[in-house]
């Protein structure tokens, strides 16, 4: 990864936090001073690389990982904002991303009943519950939506 | 990569689909806050696969079923 897309990708993240949602592409080439294709193809890369994810429909952001850009079964709150995760993981990535505590809202995938865990301190209030990933390590990338 | 109430839910969620790899949402933490802590920073560089092997190695996620590609 090139000082370039480096660049890019902090722009990314940082102004996706600064405004707790996913920035598009006009609104990074604004507050970069940069070329709106520029920033298309640099998201490309950095998509190719593993570093954000696309929607391969409006190439647009879908994952800035542990952030997710659309709606979620997880909603995490943490640093005075409501965020949405791609996964459980993901859901205590964004309280270690920001270095803050948080609250996790999500329910059980089998009976539905609502989960809520306050992580204070990296540390989940809560510890009866499983985390279970399905799919191996070695396949994570060939389908990250489902991942 | 779901959260569940207990090894019954999730067998029965799996139906009678192979089980992947589960952890304690202790656990899970511990992975996640030593694998996003860095993600804001604004030196952040990519991980190499040998560290991010050796992250889960540190914390113990160290069958095949937790070999990155």
């Amino acid at each position: 990864m090139d000082e370039h897309d480096l660049r890019l990708r902090s722009l990314t993240y940082g102004l996706f936090v600064e405004l707790g949602r996913a920035p598009t592409v006009s609104e990074v080439a604004a507050f970069g001073e940069l070329p709106s294709a520029d920033v298309s193809s640099g998201w490309q890369r950095l998509h190719d690389q593993h570093a954000l994810v696309l929607n391969p429909a409006t190439a647009e952001i879908r994952m800035a990982n542990p952030f997710s850009a659309v709606p979620t079964a997880y909603r995490v709150k943490a640093d005075g904002r409501w965020w949405y995760a791609n996964c459980a993981w993901d859901a205590f990535g964004i309280c270690a991303a920001l270095h803050a505590d948080g609250r996790i809202e999500t329910s059980c995938p089998d009976c539905g009943e609502a989960l809520r865990i306050e992580v204070h301190e990296q540390r989940p209030d809560e510890t009866t519950l499983l985390f279970h990933c399905l799919v191996p390590a070695a396949r994570w990338w060939d389908d990250i939506a489902f991942t | 990569m779901n959260l569940f109430r207990s090894e019954e839910h999730i067998g029965r969620w799996l139906g009678g689909r192979a089980p992947g790899a589960t952890i304690t949402v202790g656990k899970l933490s511990e992975l996640a806050h030593a694998w996003w802590s860095d993600r804001l920073l604004p030196d952040w560089q990519p991980r190499t696969r040998e560290r991010n092997q050796a992250l889960l190695d540190r914390l113990g996620l160290d069958g095949e079923f937790w070999q990155l590609p």
